[in-house]
């Protein structure tokens, strides 16, 4: 196992868990809620960094998997029953094979094309669930109170959810690692670069592609569910929103697309910004206009993104950031 | 070529987001706390008002402030009603702290505000109603504006054993999931349309075709699907049901609709952008309608702005100014008198604000009311002790009746208080709002058919 051995994968691996484990060594529950806004992020970060980072493609509709995995899951747990273990499984599966069917139509798009169509195709699934009166329409769905106690308890539930979507970064971390240095991966690099030169090498373009789709697809409806079993509440409003999507393009750029580090850096920048404007006195009421300036800014002078910077001036970082 | 348009889309990424926020930054979230009110009350006046307020911290009393932590929507698409919202409840808070609080045994009790803004999204509710509640120890807990923000907080009151006044979240679902500390300052939303259906019946009992077009989303669709089954249950025949998007600014293809199906009434609507919009448009359109009833816009003042286009529309309101809710009505009704009169709360929100107070700043100040009525009753700050207060709560304030359900299918729901019907009339030619629906606080006839 060479890959055991190699710094770029154990060092993301081990700020995720280290950041994951800070809530549990203090046992403070406003520590574990920050940290859990930054895993989801990282999470959905990571994962669109598949698609967009490595294969070059950008997507506005990542939001789409994050939506249709909760409400899957949401379904399964609060009309049917299902431990939130099984309704993860299938909170991730139904968006997987969702990408899969999309990818197929939509993946033959390239470049603004590509773009506008994940755009349609989040507005036409939002539609589709507020019509859609077995998910509970525009009204949405919500978790009885007493579902946390087959759990232990609220308090418990909601440290089981964050434990397992710390776990579900990390294998998301793992995955991207995984997929960033195989013959795979570099397949997506080369579709990147050249998409046209990566097929007369012997890419398969339109199977590497829908490959990548729906492995970035596979785990944003896990960390949906996680989200929403949280809230207790599913609205296509908040299941749906164009803007995380936006977001979590913006942490993916901000951080370094196309690495692994990139992503975790990104969301996990991105979220703490955001979070600490809005409880800062003297920012509070305009902290979104702060946010934006901030990483204008940034991602101005450091187009590459924060691990791109890095590599780029500090040599002895190279074989570290991944 | 590639770098630059790459620059490009992350600057026009950005943007958007910045726009985003721009785009309704908070208009009316100022504290009244450093604003002199223009005409100070009497010292017996506030004692009066406050009921046992003014109490005097003496030598065996200690002064105590209990931190009230909520968050309120001062960006985004909720940030007027929720800013009004935030502007009662601190306007109830300067008012306390100015009466030098209530006295619960050997203490003296103040409130003071914790809040944040929420950005109109449930993104990050939970990680500051956590916040509230864990690191800034907040001892009470206001809910924020709407439904769906509400359910996402509620989760984390009920988890920390904090009680919470929900205010602007008049979804029913919220209180039948079991909570045991969430209790609801509005008349729920399964209750807010159908005195309209009555005051339809009331107006024309030969009107039989009704339509009900309305924003979908959790809440309106809520109202709207009661609302119809009542107005079913009357014998009514609804001829359209259609749902539009909140972010609708066409209604175009739903006026069409309306027309094609010729009904005698439409009611529906949504929250006041859209509610706005819609009426704008059915008056440019001139369609042919004897009643319109449209949620949550046409109570709020700014809806005046419409001009012709609000004259004759009538809204459900959870309170108006013209309410008359008095010690003296309360004593009619054998119920206990709680708070300043309407008169004075909008006397007071004027000079405080410069506006008139809408139903969400009154709903504001009273959840902020009701809290410390029943940190009186129970004589302490003791959650469960507070929540036993509220439980047997069943008092008359200037916004009306607060009585809850204890029930464990419904608990915290609120059941004493009606909602009231208002109509944009020109009583003295300019547009002003008359009470038109229930017939014992109607201030005004209704405008019926409507020209």
């Amino acid at each position: 196992m060479k890959i055991l051995r190699k710094p770029g994968f154990w060092l993301p691996i081990m700020l995720v868990l280290l950041l994951g484990l800070w809530p549990v060594m203090t046992d403070n529950a406003a520590n574990r809620e920050v940290v859990n806004s930054i895993l989801v992020s990282v999470a959905l970060a990571s994962s669109l960094n598949i698609l967009l980072g490595y294969t070059g493609y950008v997507s506005f509709g990542h939001i789409v998997f994050f939506g249709f995995g909760a409400y899957t899951g949401f379904y399964l747990m609060s009309e049917q029953g299902w431990p939130i273990y099984a309704a993860m499984i299938m909170a991730g599966l139904v968006p997987a094979v969702l990408a899969y069917l999309l990818g197929s139509a939509i993946l033959r798009l390239r470049g603004a094309y590509f773009a506008l169509a994940t755009i349609g195709i989040n507005e036409a699934a939002r539609a589709f669930v507020k019509n859609f009166d077995p998910l509970g329409g525009s009204v949405g769905m919500q978790l009885n109170f007493q579902i946390y106690n087959d759990y232990g308890g609220a308090a418990q539930a909601l440290w089981l959810t964050y434990y397992l979507l710390l776990g579900v970064t990390i294998v998301i971390l793992i995955v991207s690692y995984l997929v960033r240095f195989s013959k795979f991966g570099l397949g997506l690099m080369a579709i990147r670069e050249n998409e046209d030169a990566a097929e007369v090498m012997g890419v398969v373009a339109p199977s590497a592609k829908t490959r990548a789709y729906v492995i970035s697809a596979f785990f944003p409806g896990i960390v949906g569910l996680l989200f929403f079993f949280k809230n207790a509440t599913i609205l296509p409003g908040d299941a749906f929103r164009l803007h995380l999507s936006i977001e979590t393009i913006v942490m993916v750029m901000l951080g370094g697309a196309g690495t692994v580090l990139g992503p975790v850096l990104g969301g996990a920048g991105y979220q703490r910004l955001r979070g600490t404007l809005l409880v800062t006195p003297l920012f509070r009421n305009v902290q979104l206009v702060v946010a934006g300036v901030l990483l204008l800014t940034i991602i101005l002078f450091i187009p590459a993104g924060v691990v791109g910077w890095l590599r780029y001036h500090v040599r002895g970082l190279r074989r570290v950031l991944e | 070529m590639k770098k630059l348009l790459w620059k490009l889309f992350i600057v026009l990424a950005l943007t958007s987001i910045i726009i985003t926020a721009c785009a309704q930054t908070p208009t009316q979230t100022e504290a009244p706390a450093e604003e002199p009110i223009e005409e100070p009350m009497e010292e017996g006046e506030q004692a009066e008002e406050m009921e046992e307020a003014e109490v005097p911290a003496g030598e065996d009393m200690t002064a105590t402030t209990l931190t009230l932590g909520y968050t309120a929507s001062l960006t985004g698409r909720l940030n007027v009603s929720s800013g009004r919202q935030d502007n009662g409840l601190q306007l109830y808070i300067q008012d306390l702290q100015d009466a030098g609080g209530f006295e619960v045994g050997n203490e003296v009790v103040t409130f003071e505000p914790l809040f944040y803004d929420d950005e109109s999204t449930n993104e990050r509710v939970q990680e500051l109603y956590t916040r509230l509640a864990t690191e800034d120890n907040a001892d009470f807990l206001i809910s924020p504006y709407s439904s769906g923000l509400t359910g996402a907080a509620a989760v984390i009151a009920e988890q920390y054993g904090k009680v919470m006044i929900t205010t602007g979240a008049a979804s029913d679902s919220t209180y039948k999931l079991g909570y045991t500390g969430v209790y609801q300052a509005y008349t729920p939303a399964s209750r807010y349309l159908a005195g309209a259906v009555d005051h339809l019946k009331a107006l024309d009992p030969d009107l039989t075709q009704v339509a009900f077009v309305h924003e979908n989303d959790q809440f309106s669709t809520d109202v709207v699907t009661a609302a119809k089954d009542y107005a079913e249950s009357l014998g009514y025949e609804v001829v359209l049901f259609e749902g539009y998007d909140s972010e609708t600014t066409d209604f175009g293809p739903f006026i069409n609709k309306i027309e094609a199906a010729a009904p005698q009434a439409l009611l529906g609507g949504g929250h006041f952008q859209d509610g706005s919009t819609f009426a704008r448009q059915l008056y440019e359109k001139g369609v042919d309608l004897a009643y319109v009833a449209l949620l949550v816009a046409p109570p709020e003042p700014d809806f005046a702005e419409l001009g012709e286009a609000a004259f004759g529309i009538v809204g459900p309101s959870q309170w108006e100014p013209l309410a008359e809710f008095t010690p003296e009505s309360a004593a009619e009704a054998g119920l206990e008198w709680f708070g300043p009169t309407g008169d004075e709360f909008v006397e007071r929100y004027v000079a405080a604000y410069d506006e008139e107070p809408s139903y969400h700043s009154a709903g504001g100040y009273v959840a902020g009311l009701i809290l410390q009525k029943a940190i009186m009753d129970a004589g302490s700050y003791d959650p469960e002790a507070v929540k036993d207060a509220l439980d047997a709560m069943d008092i008359l304030t200037f916004y009306g009746r607060i009585k809850f359900d204890t029930s464990a299918e419904s608990h915290g729901l609120q059941i004493g208080h009606s909602m009231i019907y208002i109509q944009w009339q020109r009583p003295s030619g300019e547009l002003e709002k008359e009470v038109v629906w229930p017939p014992e606080g109607a201030t005004a006839e209704t405008i019926y058919p409507l020209p």
